[in-house]
């Protein structure tokens, strides 16, 4: 399927049956991976997603229609940030040849992060937007997901390696590049040039994770400039599908003039 | 099958990590929300864990008082603190600009100030030290920048960005304005012009449009942004008796609000609010569909409400006061629980406490004299403490001993209002203090991950 048309072009079944459902809280759960242990754990994953759904009351988060693609701009917010990156094979890379040539999700994260609608939720929605695009191949072409791990000394390559083989479900669909700075250096220009704070608990020990961070993830088209952030409040994947296509709609129009 | 074991190895971490984290989660929503920071602010907000440390103070400067220049006032509520209600610092900014409100970025990290008169906006540092917030950069080409508009009249925390929304524009001075949205860094984003009958932009209703502004709040579940309106720099920097007697600038108010589609920035429906509906306070509660506002110039209460069919709909639903001439209702503050709205009135200088439980009729309850004048209410989440600020404009303060220029903390029990420390503005020459925002340093997630 190659559709521009709007959200509403991808098929409802695809959306409910293949990606991650939605719950009552609005966060995406996890559909089971190949892998048996890595079955388990997006299993227990989901189950946790449930059970807190049900212990919530049944408010929609989302609780509207999302535009449809091209029918709205999205202005420039400011270049993408680069800086030297380990990815999960290990292999130096640069931010930029991340944030050029594909419209791009960049989602800043760190494995060990267990508050509830931050980074799992935050690779949720990436992982629906992935299993989405198994069946676009507009989107499997033309775009690309980066889960960039704030975390360096836990987060390492063969950590990231194994996260993502416990969290995507497809191996086709669109690239899904999971990666960590280089250096602290490298990280600190890099959240700096993005505006990701990212702070210690006071308490290392807490549930939630030993880091305090804003949720962000950036939306940054094919000349690496940010068009849109999204945080908790925003971060629904319908909403970041339709500006995925609203930013290809603009291309071809442009391509066109 | 060494690398297999050292998978194996990993994922059995990855696994204990997902089981520590739906602990987490568990543990988080049996307690419920932290109950902490100020009700009125943005959901994108990080919010304040626990009591509020601070209160920071956007305070007008007024001539031969003191250096006479508008001012950042930080004063100490840290509980059980020598310094607890009384200034610990202050941070004079150059000139007079007309200060008026403020807002956090999202992380909190910067506190932007707004200037009315000459479109400047002042940006501090809170983080490093939020006892001693220290200016870091100051938008002094705002209507250059953002192509005329004007009078900007705080900052809205967005992920990433702040929404500025405007009173004025730079080419006639008039009421008719934009938002406009710059990035954490203080780099200018875009301009939406306010809907007007000429330029409707797609919005239903048009023919009541003014393209006037002046608050813009979000209500993110409904991807619903409504802004409010007020007047045009021609009318806010005139002497307010001069204002009043003159009868074709008094036709030079807002009468509208607009709901927009917050995602596209899109106006969708102009709905009639006749006498400057100004300060917007959408409810919290997860099924309340529905935001106050109040109307200056005709004392009333309006709800902003979704019908039965989820269509926007806006009504009045109560008189402010039954004193003829109106009380001049100006900001109000709404209980976490979406039942108590206080409701300042500059007029008589009380403050009007509403049971709002039923947003359709709301029902006074309580009244209390703070001061001569009275302008700005700040409440913590936890209902307890209640905080007053008097000055609504430089050229708009009453004369004489009328001019009281205060801070006063109250305590709220439910039933009654009790004093806490009162600060004079005008004795410590200090001079108007207007817009209160909170601070601290201990911060937590968003509002809108906190109530999930």
């Amino acid at each position: 399927m190659n559709s521009l048309g709007g959200t509403g072009a991808v098929p409802s079944d695809s959306l409910g049956r293949h990606s991650p459902r939605r719950t009552g809280s609005g966060r995406p759960s996890i559909s089971l991976p190949r892998r048996s242990l890595a079955r388990k754990v997006a299993a227990l994953f989901f189950c946790a997603s449930l059970s807190l759904a049900a212990d919530l009351p049944r408010d929609p988060d989302y609780d509207y229609d999302p535009p449809a693609p091209g029918t709205y701009t999205l202005p420039v917010v400011k270049p993408a940030g680069d800086g030297a990156l380990l990815d999960s094979n290990g292999k130096s890379l640069n931010l930029r040849e991340l944030t050029h040539g594909r419209v791009t999700v960049l989602s800043f994260i760190y494995t060990r992060c267990a508050a509830g609608k931050a980074c799992p939720y935050a690779t949720g929605v990436l992982n629906q937007l992935h299993q989405l695009s198994v069946a676009d191949q507009l989107l499997a072409k033309n775009l690309r997901l980066v889960s960039m791990s704030f975390d360096p000394d836990y987060d390492t390559p063969q950590r990231l390696a194994d996260y993502s083989d416990a969290i995507r479900e497809e191996k086709s669909g669109c690239e899904w590049r999971f990666a960590t700075a280089k250096s602290r250096s490298d990280l600190d220009s890099i959240l700096a040039a993005y505006g990701q704070t990212v702070d210690k608990r006071r308490n290392p020990s807490d549930p939630q994770g030993p880091l305090f961070h804003i949720l962000r993830v950036f939306l940054i088209d094919r000349a690496g400039r940010i068009r849109n952030i999204y945080s908790s409040g925003t971060l629904d994947y319908r909403l970041v599908l339709a500006d995925v296509k609203t930013l290809l709609l603009e291309e071809a129009k442009l391509s066109k003039q | 099958m060494k690398t297999r074991r050292h998978r194996h190895s990993q994922s059995t971490k990855i696994l204990r990590g997902i089981l520590v984290g739906a602990f987490a989660l568990a543990f988080i929503f049996s307690l419920g929300a932290v109950r902490a920071d100020e009700t009125c602010s943005s959901p994108y907000l990080a919010r304040i864990e626990g009591q509020e440390e601070f209160v920071y103070v956007w305070t007008l400067g007024v001539e031969g008082l003191g250096d006479g220049m508008d001012k950042l006032v930080t004063v100490d509520l840290k509980p059980g603190s020598p310094d607890y209600g009384k200034v610990i610092n202050s941070v004079s900014v150059e000139g007079r600009s007309e200060a008026h409100h403020g807002g956090f970025t999202d992380d909190r990290r910067q506190l932007w100030l707004a200037g009315l008169e000459n479109s400047k906006v002042f940006i501090f540092d809170v983080h490093t030290d939020p006892a001693k917030p220290k200016l870091m950069k100051t938008i002094a080409n705002f209507a250059e920048t953002t192509g005329g508009a004007a009078g900007p009249h705080g900052a809205y925390a967005l992920p990433g960005r702040v929404l500025i929304p405007c009173l004025s524009n730079a080419k006639d001075k008039g009421g008719k304005t934009a938002l406009v949205e710059y990035g954490n860094d203080g780099n200018y984003i875009a301009t939406h012009w306010l809907p007007t009958k000429e330029e409707a932009r797609g919005a239903a209703d048009a023919q009541f449009a003014d393209g006037y502004g002046y608050d813009a709040r979000v209500l993110p579940r409904k991807n619903a942004l409504l802004t409010s309106s007020f007047t045009g720099w021609n009318n806010y920097t005139m002497d307010f008796g001069k204002l009043t007697a003159d009868a074709e600038a008094m036709k030079h108010f807002g009468t509208t609000m607009v709901m927009w589609d917050f995602h596209t920035r899109q106006p969708k429906k102009v709905f009639q609010v006749p006498g400057a509906p100004l300060e917007i306070r959408w409810a919290w509660g997860d099924k309340h569909n529905y935001a106050f506002t109040a109307t200056a110039l005709t004392s009333k209460l309006w709800l902003v409400y979704a019908d039965d069919k989820g269509e926007w709909q806006a009504k009045e639903v109560a008189p402010v006061s039954d004193v003829k001439g109106g009380v001049l209702p100006v900001d109000i503050s709404l209980s976490a629980d979406d039942k108590t709205l206080f409701v300042d009135c500059f007029g008589d200088g009380k403050c009007r406490v509403f049971d709002v439980s039923d947003p359709q009729k709301p029902k006074q309850i309580y009244e209390k004299p703070i001061g001569k004048q009275v302008n700005m209410v700040s409440q913590s989440w936890d209902g307890k403490r209640v905080y007053f600020t008097s000055s609504l404009l430089a050229h708009w303060d009453k004369q004489g001993a009328d001019n009281e220029q205060f801070l006063r903390a109250y305590a709220w029990d439910g039933k009654e209002l009790r004093p806490g420390f009162d600060l004079d503005f005008t004795a410590l020459k200090l001079g108007r203090p207007h817009h209160m925002l909170f601070g601290s340093s201990k911060l937590g997630p968003a509002r809108t991950v906190a109530t999930k």
